[in-house]
């Protein structure tokens, strides 16, 4: 009698279980569609579904594929219930693939989706999620441009004063006049680097100041491509200026391309010679401020530039004259005074109040409850 | 001539450059790599160039005995140690490596802590309170720097007991952090943004060719 009763209600248990099972109503993933990502190089297929209700008994979903008539294969991990879409980047381009999304229960209950349409994976020569981006893009260049075009007919362009720039002939009239050496230091940056070159450009108009004073210029470099470049920078400046007998081509040497070695060349370097000027442009890491303190304290006029937002205000505290940020890239035509170099200063200008004006007008709009250009904004990635 | 190839050059590679930046296309991902790498096969020659050069201006320095010259010979001792052990048994041989864990990296970890010494002295001129501005400066970087240390919790609630803002040192520093010093970065990296591509434009075009050498 107690068996039967036993053998009654594991029966009874194993019903309720089926029966749980049943009530859970595991359906298969619906709305599956598999397509080629769209912006990438084809090497990609997304998989997406619609979300599976709270109450369908679902907890993953596992990704299988099938090439032509092939074995169906599972593809990565078993994914978490919530997940819509899959992107699977292990394929090959020109082979078509077909997904079948299986949804999983607790009890590892399946049940598959319909299979999608055979898709391949195809290589895309424009990324339209940048649209945006290119547009911005070509508006700013397009107001450089006109400005630069604009410049070539002679008119006149203000360009407002930037005192950093206006100290350089100061600091090597000082360097000459104590008859102390200018030391110019290009940063860490490598030839690559837009500050690196920005600097160069300034290097070469301080070389044509130091060629007609008889200054002394030295200049230790980091990179061996920088301080090829500078050779000749140099070399043909002082060239120009009919001084090419002043030109001292041991005067630009490598130290080394370690940071903090480089720091600690460069300050020897201070320190022994007490040189009369500091110029400190390009890109700057946190030697920054050894350099600049000990300009500092052997009492040279420094004039700082970079771009390097973190390393800015070691240079304000430390430096006479600091260019903050874009006054770097100014500084070539800020110097030179070249009229279509001036023009595209005016283009960056254009380009500043159009970026103002989008903050502005996002900023209102944000308050008014509309979000599109925020929006727009975050698209662009 | 021997201006115009380079201007050509770096007006199409500057070009080709922007378009990889819009086409996931593997052509251009290609071509983007490619430079790329170009650009490191170079690297290796002019660093043989400046390693001459480096020779060079230490051994004119010794041979003219000019000031401080003896530091030159550790340049030489450092340089062909270095080499006599790296370039025949490779950097993972145990004396170059027992080199430099043991003696470049403890004088580049000297140099850097240098900067805690000079960033004391550099605060010191920056927050002399002469000016309303430095006044401001001085106030604010208390705050940021209370906030960031766990003394500073203790110092503000002590001074801070009788006011409202007891125990809001760190929310303080936070909204310091996030709002006028996130803003003001953010206009410097704008500007910096615009001046970069009006250089490159200024690059590409030809229009500022003091980087070849010569004169704009």
């Amino acid at each position: 009698m107690i068996k039967i009763t036993q053998w009654i209600v594991v029966t009874l248990v194993l019903c309720l279980s089926v029966g749980t099972a049943f009530s859970q109503g595991l359906a298969p993933p619906s709305n599956v569609t598999a397509v080629d990502t769209p912006n990438d190089d084809g090497s990609s297929i997304t998989i997406k579904w619609d979300a599976a209700a709270e109450d369908s008994g679902v907890s993953g979903y596992q990704i299988l594929r099938r090439i032509a008539d092939g074995e169906l294969e599972a593809i990565g991990d078993l994914l978490p219930i919530g997940t819509t879409s899959y992107v699977d980047s292990a394929i090959e381009k020109g082979t078509a693939y077909a997904y079948i999304v299986r949804a999983v229960s607790e009890t590892e209950a399946t049940v598959d989706s319909d299979q999608t349409a055979p898709v391949e994976g195809k290589d895309q020569w424009f990324h339209t999620g940048k649209i945006p981006l290119l547009i911005t893009m070509l508006l700013f260049s397009a107001a450089i441009l006109w400005n630069i075009y604009d410049a070539r007919s002679g008119k006149d362009i203000f360009v407002r004063r930037i005192p950093g720039l206006e100290a350089v002939d100061e600091a090597i009239g000082r360097a000459t006049e104590m008859g102390r050496s200018i030391l110019y230091s290009t940063g860490l940056g490598g030839v690559s680097g837009v500050a690196t070159i920005a600097s160069m450009t300034i290097l070469g108009q301080v070389a044509r100041r130091t060629a007609d004073y008889e200054t002394s210029l030295r200049v230790p470099c980091r990179d061996p491509i920088v301080l090829n470049v500078v050779r000749e920078m140099v070399k043909t400046a002082y060239l120009e200026e009919g001084r090419p007998d002043a030109y001292n081509e041991d005067d630009i040497f490598f130290v080394t391309n370690s940071q903090f070695a480089y720091a600690a060349g460069v300050e020897g370097m201070m320190l022994r010679e007490r040189p009369a000027a500091i110029f400190l442009q390009g890109t700057f890491y946190a030697e920054s401020l050894i350099l600049a303190e000990t300009g500092n304290s052997v009492g040279a006029i420094q004039i700082a530039g970079t771009d390097s937002e973190h390393q800015l205000p070691f240079f304000i505290a430390a430096c006479d004259y600091t260019l903050i940020g874009e006054e770097l890239y100014a500084a070539s035509a800020y110097l030179s005074r070249e009229p279509m170099l001036l023009g595209s200063l005016r283009g960056q200008d254009w380009g500043k109040l159009l970026i103002f004006s989008a903050i502005i007008l996002g900023v209102v709009l944000e308050l008014s409850g509309v979000s599109w250009i925020t929006t727009l904004l975050q698209r662009v990635s | 001539m021997k201006r115009q190839v380079p201007l050509v050059l770096c007006f199409v590679f500057g070009i080709a450059m922007i378009f990889t930046r819009f086409s996931p296309h593997s052509v251009s991902q290609w071509i983007y790599e490619e430079v790329i790498s170009w650009v490191l096969i170079i690297g290796p020659f002019a660093l043989v160039l400046a390693t001459v050069t480096l020779i060079q201006t230490h051994t004119t320095r010794i041979r003219r005995r000019t000031e401080h010259w003896q530091y030159s010979l550790v340049v030489f001792a450092g340089l062909i140690i270095m080499v006599l052990i790296g370039v025949p048994f490779g950097p993972q041989n145990s004396i170059f490596e027992w080199l430099y864990n043991n003696v470049q990296l403890p004088m580049d970890a000297t140099m850097f802590s240098l900067l805690a010494f000079f960033i004391a002295s550099a605060a010191y001129r920056a927050f002399r309170a002469r000016t309303f501005e430095a006044s401001l400066l001085l106030l604010t970087a208390v705050v940021v720097m209370m906030g960031n240390v766990p003394m500073g919790d203790f110092i503000w609630n002590t001074i801070m007991s009788w006011s409202p803002w007891t125990d809001k040192v760190s929310e303080a520093r936070q909204w310091i952090l996030d709002n006028p010093n996130l803003s003001a970065r953010r206009g410097i990296i704008l500007g910096v943004s615009l001046g970069v591509i009006s250089q490159s434009i200024r690059i590409i075009l030809g229009i500022e060719r003091s980087y070849l050498g010569g004169g704009d």
